[in-house]
């Protein structure tokens, strides 16, 4: 009998104890006495509360009073990356990456286009995304604010977001692989002591195609490859062939290892199949025995990819000390796997099985030296937590946060402490405490959590469903993104955000770590028209360039003329140099709109296809005079 | 008597008044000058930079304004002096100027809109000060420009003085120069000013806020509603703290260990950050000007003449002040100072700029608050730099005329020392023979007349006597007195020699306008026209010496409401017109006026002192006070040897000496000792000699030693005024 079972008893005999932890939830929320006449016991409710409305009053800002931490959001299948200040919930910028976006002009201007890929024609490759897991980069085991990468799953593409002007710079699509779901970037170098910083980020596949991709009904010949992304270049170094597939990622501290929890160890094709094991598995990488492998030659390539793919099949990695890679057994169909800030352990949640596995890395690498024979023995806790452990957040206190999707919960329980319990000390209480969440929790974490600075503050919790939580709109809901203090011993849930559908994973950290630009610079942009005596026109055949500057309130030049069937490609500086001061670009009836934000520089390509007067104008506010910064494109017949 | 007072009155009133209305004195300027940004709709602005058709509104820290021509073009800049500097002149107040400069920098016009130079008003036309500025007309606001020499060596141009407004033009070159100097390096004409960088010294001693108090790592500025002109609450206006980051203690204190080393990565080589915490008031220090313009206009940090103004691009989140002891603020900033001028082991000073709100006119004026603010010498490598401050105008001219002040000192104390030893001169003298005492006395005369009068132009007046009143009941600076080197000199021998012998030596010894006076009575004398020189009758001379006191306190009363009319009414003194500005520089009816005075002088002994002189008057009150006396004896009570020779009319009947009226010539002080001369002394020099008995030397009290001892009060020694 586990320790969770005999909780659920407790909660079944008192009943009430459940209806106070919601009442709870509900006077934070309100931040008002809620307390009267529901407790069975009036002191604790006091202090509950009162710890409540402590931390509620920490949520709600004052005006002009500043979140304590960024946080950064995938956004799904909206393809977007966004940013979120914490603990207010309050949303700061989406950075569109994967799919186009009308205000920033993500997709229509040629700049965006490079960074997105486009067909022969110049049309976008691709229109649509989904990101699910966004991690920064790392220096000394903590974020340095260079740069944060995003999977988008549907089109097993990787992008990177400059964190110093919040933008998409890069996206790199990785070969041979469908369904680029876990990604992570690494924390230092296994090799060089003093590459103490990210160079690599690790990219799970998780639906396995034939390599190369030929359209064969057999699902035995399927593969799935983990990639390993340079996180500077943007290519891809090399992949791993693998048994089974890739979910999440995770890496250590140490740079030594890199795993990906797998639940469709059986290779099946569908979900009946990939659910038969009652043990899947979480796979470790040794990054510098693959490099070393890549290094030596022992790879191969698929299909038009160059990229060297080496060989991570159980069968050629069964001596430990050659292994490039190595299979840790964990219950049925995992999810997640998170590295603790203490560096010790990797914890994978069981999803199908109410347990969580904790895996001590030290015994991983002695498995890799030959000093242990069977892996599994890295295996120092396997406990009960509850219905459908998804994913786990740290406090840095030792303590690890486990979303259970289908109790609607998140546990909070002590890693020792289970260690203990599997260790056959039946008396631990690993659990510490369980608190209802609204309602169905996917992804979890904690500020900090990834780091080896946790400092057990927030805990912010993905619920994907809402249902009654906000005022009804129609039958698509947002997403409910709730807030947790566990800065104390028990869990106080303090804010219900709403976000727009549909955010997955997301990391939050201390707002000091990041030093964003308040303007761009014209060296970022080889295009710059950097004085307004630059702007004007120039013609080469039906090729048109119009080199434009924006100078609030108004562009220069401020007509231009073209002949119909012109082949035009506008360049837009903003000139102007005050902090916030953004013009927008529309030209009617051109499908364009963009914005530059101070010292930026844009570009557009578009056919003057029809005679007419077309006012461009400013869409971005910036100006008494707005309304007045416009401008004529005359195409003459 | 009273004619005579209400007939100057109005000769002086009507000779000065076109004079007044057509000057800059007291002009009365439109209050919008100072605060409207539209500087050229209430300055001339045109007058001082020729061909510009078009002048922007006021820009930059300090404001100026920039003017363009018919093409637009910007062809040079203008500066209002009292935006710059308050650099006052020799009124105390300062000397309100419109400066104009091209785009070089090289000055295209000046012009003095409002000033309150007495000296400017009476005396020296205010065109000597327009000439004085034209100098500067085509001078490069870089150069080194000083008012005397031109120093090749020293790369110093020169500029000429005005005689007898030394303070007034000193302080004017301070004034052009600085201004020219503050625009021309926000404009870029000047390079701006390299300071060697700080090197820190890491004391790892983790202050609390209340040590970083202590040691002034964070200073404060409060501003109470009171100070910009709102009913007084008791939450200030504004409260700010504010301090210096880059030193690592005081920045790792504030910020935190990461906070501060990543503020320090943002920060280029050459840039300082400070933080600024609003700890208390409504008033915001950021405002929403930087909203529109970029530009912080509320808060802005002074080195020395630099300004440094902080745009939107200059500005971080201070995410929290983690200094444990800290007060808690609801507003705050981190502003980046982005220039290699900047230093941070030299001293310098945050200032708010609020707007003040005058309660009954509801008019909007910029006020300044600011804090000084220096590092602590434990933070700096070899302690804090020596600074070199430009030395006030004062002490300018003090090292600028250093041989003659000591020439002029050294006079002081020799007359001083000289008549200390008065008893060895008048023993040496006979009635007949006063050389030994006059010798010195025509000789300071001289050099009184020719190098303290005419050359150093350091003729005492009533009007410093009424502006140290005003001083006394109001404000009393040192540097109004020591401006002028030569008159603060005077007055300490003034002072102590009223007190000690009386206002005669210096009215009688040293004053260059009584001294002018009596020569011209000696000389004439000597040169045959004694006969025609008279004293007034004793009764009618007790009567008019009267008249200067009524001068003296109706100057006084006048000064009290207005110190201008006072002024113009202290031309009843002629000093101005014979030393300061000459007699042929001005009006005739001055020129007339000291011709009579002068001209009168040569049949009357000085007849300006003994009726007129409001100066006399003011000295000769404390005169009662004087330590020593001249001597006395029990006979002169009849004696009228001595005071029928007085030439001053001091000694009266009972033949005591008045020491109010006496000019310590001397003369009686000679009779006293002459046994030819002084009646009681010939006469026991006849009975002596009668009996045989021995001439003993002559005592102290101006007896015969007596030849066998007496008992002590039959010789007790009578003295004046006991």
């Amino acid at each position: 009998m586990s320790q969770d079972q005999s909780k659920s008893q407790e909660l079944a005999q008192n009943p009430a104890r459940r209806k106070f932890l919601n009442t709870t939830a509900l006077a934070g929320l309100s931040g008002a006495g809620l307390a009267a006449g529901l407790s069975l016991s009036p002191a604790a409710t006091t202090t509950a509360h009162a710890a409540a409305s402590d931390s509620a009053s920490k949520v709600h800002l004052k005006p002009g009073e500043l979140d304590e931490y960024y946080g950064l959001w995938s956004g799904g299948h909206t393809g977007d990356f966004r940013v979120l200040g914490i603990p207010s919930g309050r949303e700061l910028l989406r950075v569109p990456c994967f799919t186009p976006d009308a205000l920033i002009g993500w997709g229509i201007t040629n700049e965006s286009k490079a960074v997105m890929g486009t067909k022969p024609d110049g049309s976008l490759e691709f229109t649509v995304g989904d990101t699910h897991h966004t991690h920064a980069s790392y220096k000394d085991g903590n974020y340095d604010g260079r740069y944060a990468w995003i999977n988008d799953k549907i089109n097993s593409r990787i992008a990177r977001i400059r964190l110093d002007y919040f933008i998409c710079d890069k996206i790199t699509k990785l070969p041979n692989v469908q369904g680029f779901h876990g990604i992570f970037p690494d924390k230092r170098d296994p090799v060089d002591p003093k590459v103490n910083y990210t160079t690599r980020v690790f990219c799970g596949g998780e639906f396995s195609i034939p390599l190369p991709n030929v359209g064969t009904e057999d699902h035995t010949q399927y593969r799935s490859l983990f990639s390993c992304v340079d996180a500077e270049t943007m290519e891809v170094r090399w992949q791993v062939l693998i048994d089974g597939n890739c979910d999440l990622v995770a890496t250590s501290f140490d740079g030594k290892l890199a795993a990906s929890n797998q639940y469709n160890t059986e290779m099946g094709a569908r979900f009946e199949d990939m659910m038969s094991a009652e043990r899947d598995s979480c796979i470790f990488f040794n990054i510098a025995r693959i490099e070393a492998a890549v290094k030596a030659g022992k790879f191969k390539t698929y299909g038009a990819s160059k990229v060297p793919v080496v060989d991570g099949t159980k069968a050629s990695n069964k001596d430990p000390k050659t292994a490039l890679v190595g299979y840790v057994s964990v219950p049925k169909n995992p999810h997640g796997v998170n590295a603790s800030p203490d560096g010790k352990y990797f914890i994978c949640a069981g999803k199908l099985s109410p347990t969580a596995t904790v895996i001590e890395l030290t015994k991983v690498l002695e498995w890799f030296d030959g000093k242990m024979a069977d892996i599994d023995k890295a295996i120092v806790a396997e406990v009960e937590l509850g219905l459908g452990p998804l994913h786990t957040a740290f406090d840095g206190r030792g303590n690890a946060y486990t979303t259970l999707f289908l109790d609607s919960q998140v546990v909070k329980w002590n890693v020792d402490a289970a260690i203990k319990f599997h260790a056959g000390d039946t008396k631990s209480q690993y659990v510490v405490d369980r608190l209802d969440v609204h309602y169905q929790p996917g992804h979890i974490n904690a500020t900090q959590s990834e780091t080896m600075f946790a400092d057990g503050k927030w805990l912010a919790v993905g619920c994907k469903f809402s249902k009654d939580r906000y005022l009804p709109v129609g039958p698509m809901h947002a997403e409910n993104e709730q807030l947790i203090d566990i800065s104390g011993e028990k869990m106080v849930l303090v804010a219900d955000h709403p976000v727009r559908p549909e955010p997955h994973d997301f990391i939050m950290f201390r707002r000091e770590l990041l030093s964003p630009k308040p303007i761009y610079q014209h060296e970022e942009f080889p295009l710059a028209v950097t004085k307004v005596e630059d702007a004007g026109v120039t013609r080469n055949g039906n090729k048109v360039t119009v080199k434009m500057a924006s100078y609030a309130p108004a562009f220069e030049p401020r007509e231009f003329k073209l002949k119909v069937g012109d082949e035009v490609t506008l360049i837009l500086t903003n000139l102007d140099r005050i902090e916030d001061l953004t013009h927008g670009f529309a030209l009617p009836d051109h499908n364009i709109n963009f914005i530059v934000n101070p010292q930026e520089t844009k570009s557009v390509t578009f056919k003057a296809d029809k005679p007419g007067v077309f006012w461009y104008y400013c869409t971005h506010f910036c100006h008494a005079l707005h309304l007045e910064m416009r401008g004529r494109m005359i195409v003459e017949a | 008597m009273h004619v005579l007072r209400n007939f100057l009155f109005l000769i002086t009133l009507c000779l000065l008044s076109p004079l007044v209305l057509a000057s800059a004195y007291e002009a009365k300027l439109a209050p919008e000058l100072n605060t409207a940004a539209d500087l050229c709709a209430y300055a001339p602005c045109s007058e001082v930079l020729p061909g510009a058709v078009r002048f922007s509104t006021r820009k930059g820290h300090p404001p100026y304004v920039e003017g363009f021509d018919e093409r637009d073009n910007r062809i040079g800049y203008v500066m209002l002096s009292t935006d710059i500097t308050d650099t006052p002149a020799y009124s105390g107040k300062p000397i309100v100027t419109l400066i104009g400069m091209n785009n070089e920098g090289r000055f295209t016009g000046i012009r003095i809109l409002k000033h309150s130079e007495p000296i400017l008003l009476l005396g020296i036309p205010e065109s000597a000060l327009n000439k004085f500025n034209d100098q500067y007309l085509g001078q490069f606001t870089g150069d080194k420009i000083e008012v005397g020499r031109t120093r090749p060596e020293e790369q110093v141009i020169g500029v000429d003085a005005i005689s007898g407004a030394t303070v007034t033009v000193v302080a004017q070159n301070q004034v052009i120069m600085t201004s020219g100097m503050a625009v021309g390096r926000q404009t870029g004409i000047l390079e701006p000013v390299q300071r060697t960088p700080a090197r820190f010294i890491e004391r790892g001693h983790k202050p609390d806020w209340a040590t970083l108090v202590t040691e002034g790592s964070v200073r404060n500025i409060t501003v109470r509603n009171e100070d910009v002109g709102l009913p007084p609450g008791e939450e200030p206006f504004i409260e700010l703290w504010f301090g210096y980051l880059n030193q690592p203690d005081i920045g790792r204190s504030v910020l935190g260990e990461l906070g501060w080393q990543r503020l320090m990565e943002r920060l280029k080589e050459g840039e300082h950050a400070i933080f600024v915490i609003r700890t208390a008031g409504k008033e915001s220090f950021k405002g929403s000007g930087f909203v529109r313009g970029g530009l912080y206009d509320r808060i802005l940090l002074r080195q020395d003449v630099d300004v440094f103004t902080f745009r939107d691009l200059d500005y971080l989140n201070l995410y929290g002040v983690l200094t444990p002891g800290a007060p808690s603020f609801n507003e705050s900033a981190i502003f980046i100072i982005r220039s290699t001028g900047f230093s941070g082991a030299y001293p310098w000073k945050l200032a708010f700029l609020g707007n003040r709100v005058d309660q009954a006119t509801g008019q909007r004026s910029f006020a300044n608050f600011d804090t000084d603010y220096w590092l602590a010498a434990e933070y700096l490598e070899g302690g804090r730099p020596k600074i070199e401050k430009a030395a006030a105008p004062w002490v300018r001219i003090w090292r600028m005329r250093a041989l003659e002040i000591g020439l002029f000192a050294a006079l002081l104390v020799a007359v001083a020392a000289v008549y200390a030893n008065r008893d060895r001169l008048t023993r040496a003298s006979t009635r007949k023979n006063k050389w030994p005492v006059n010798a010195f006395k025509y000789t300071a005369w001289v050099i009184s007349i020719g190098y303290v009068g005419f050359y150093l132009m350091a003729q005492p007046s009533i009007t410093q006597v009424l502006t140290w009143f005003h001083a006394l009941l109001f404000k009393w600076t040192w540097e109004l007195f020591l401006t002028d080197p030569f008159i603060f000199l005077f007055w300490i021998f003034i002072i102590v020699t009223v007190f000690l012998w009386g206002r005669g030596l210096f009215c009688g010894w040293m004053c260059p306008f009584g001294s002018l006076s009596e020569l011209i009575y000696k000389v004439s004398g000597a040169i045959g026209l004694k006969r025609f020189q008279f004293k007034l009758s004793q009764r009618m001379h007790d009567r008019l010496k009267w008249i200067k006191y009524w001068v003296f306190f109706g100057l006084l009363a006048v000064s009290m409401f207005s110190m201008g009319l006072a002024e113009i009414l202290a031309e009843v003194e002629p000093f101005k017109t014979t030393f300061l500005v000459g007699v042929f520089n001005r009006s005739w009816p001055y020129t007339l006026f000291v011709a009579v005075l002068l001209g009168l002088s040569i049949f009357m002994e000085r007849p300006f002192c003994k009726y007129l002189c409001p100066l006399g008057a003011a000295l000769a009150m404390p005169s009662t006070f004087r330590w020593f006396g001249l001597k006395r004896k029990q006979e002169c009570s009849t004696c009228h040897a001595c005071a029928a020779g007085c030439g001053s009319l001091a000694i009266d009947r009972n033949g005591r000496i008045d020491h109010r009226e006496c000019m310590l010539c001397l003369d009686c002080m000679v009779l006293y000792t002459d046994d030819h001369a002084c009646p009681p002394l010939a006469q026991e020099r006849k009975r002596r000699q009668k009996a045989g008995l021995p001439l003993t030397p002559i005592g102290k009290d101006g007896y015969y030693i007596p030849i066998t001892p007496v008992s002590a009060h039959a010789a007790k020694p009578a003295t004046a005024g006991e």
